[in-house]
């Protein structure tokens, strides 16, 4: 059930590529609403699930790149350079922030000094020992690199729906066969 | 001598010394901790009390005599974090408003064997009283210094610390690992 080379991603690409947003978007809205509730068993208990979430992105990142190394991502669809280029950055940043960010909350839970268990059953190493100071930094790092993640997922999927609706060019379509299929666009 | 030598003026220490009785040994508290370990969503959490006043009078020949007696001031408990220390001062947790101090009295000791003991007492706290039992290790520290280290599990909410909707104990676990070591002048 393999799309064709140089039409689509690999459908272990897609399922990969939409599993990341799905765990992003949840693990972000997660944090948001649990550093603005009171602490509560119901608080403690999204601190957990927010951990396990964000430990989940990295290993899915890591993943993705493994499997894109042996599987390149398909032709690029005609668009202008700075396009081509602009598109290249921003997956590049988006990787490095799918890396960083769960590595940074890794960082900031051993310097309040809360071990990191994953899924309550795999103990990570504390990175660093317990340290209030490094910890207020680390905090501040985790919220600057997850609302730069913000800024580039709009970047990244104003551009898609751009390319879907503006350009009509399939660049869209490469991550939603189905749709494509349906609408008959990307099939001979 | 019911009181707590930390209690009594030094002149009425003195006094006690000369009319022949024996004053209860300085426990070095700088030297010395009360630790605790909880469970949270799996992960063990740390902490500490920094305030605490013993009253120890530990003679392993004599151990009828010999008494270990304990107040912790609960306000002073040291967590990962100030939100966290400032929610189980509060009255589902400690209440400590109401119940600043738990008390720990010797009630009898019995010797294992081996410089290992058994205290047996009864421990207070947030107006609840329960006997118990702590195993104690008595050891020696680069100074010479006596280290009695005992370690027993408390129920929290055989204590009601934790009540109403923290009394699941799926987010917090109900056992507590305490953990204590006192470091004394050289016992006889």
């Amino acid at each position: 059930m393999r799309s064709p080379v140089g039409v689509a991603y690999t459908r272990t690409a897609i399922v990969l590529h939409w599993l990341s947003g799905l765990l992003i978007l949840c693990g972000f809205a997660l944090g948001l609403w649990m550093v603005r509730e009171p602490i509560a068993p119901a608080t403690l208990r999204a601190y957990g699930y927010h951990k396990w979430i964000g430990i989940t992105v990295f290993l899915v990142a890591v993943l993705r790149l493994a499997w894109r190394w042996r599987h390149p991502a398909p032709q690029a669809v005609a668009m202008p350079e700075w396009q081509q280029r602009a598109a290249a950055l921003t997956h590049a940043v988006l990787y490095g922030l799918m890396l960083a960010i769960p590595l940074s909350g890794w960082l900031y839970s051993s310097a309040t000094g809360i071990q990191v268990v994953y899924l309550g059953l795999v103990p990570l190493p504390d990175l660093v020992a317990k340290d209030k100071a490094l910890a207020a930094a680390l905090k501040a790092v985790h919220l600057t690199l997850n609302f730069s993640m913000l800024a580039v997922v709009f970047i990244h999927a104003g551009a898609a729906l751009k390319h879907h609706f503006a350009d009509r060019d399939g660049v869209l379509l490469r991550m939603l066969p189905r749709l494509a299929r349906r609408s008959g666009e990307s099939r001979p | 001598m019911k009181t707590f030598r930390s209690f009594i003026p030094p002149l009425a220490a003195m006094l006690m010394a000369a009319s022949g009785g024996i004053a209860a040994q300085n426990v070095l508290i700088d030297k010395s901790e009360i630790r605790f370990v909880s469970k949270q969503m799996g992960v063990n959490v740390e902490g500490r009390f920094r305030k605490w006043k013993a009253n120890m009078d530990f003679r392993p020949k004599e151990l009828a005599k010999s008494k270990a007696e304990f107040e912790i001031e609960l306000a002073s408990i040291d967590l990962a974090s100030e939100d966290s220390e400032s929610e189980v001062r509060r009255t589902l947790w400690f209440d400590t408003a109401k119940y600043p101090v738990a008390k720990f009295a010797s009630t009898g000791m019995k010797d294992l064997g081996g410089d290992r003991y058994e205290i047996a007492g009864t421990l207070t706290i947030k107006g609840t009283s329960k006997g118990i039992v702590v195993p104690v290790a008595l050891g020696k520290d680069a100074a010479g210094n006596s280290v009695a280290e005992g370690q027993f599990t408390v129920k929290r909410l055989d204590f009601r610390i934790g009540e109403g909707l923290w009394a699941d104990t799926d987010t917090v676990a109900n056992e507590v690992q305490v953990r204590v070591r006192m470091v004394l002048p050289a016992v006889k």
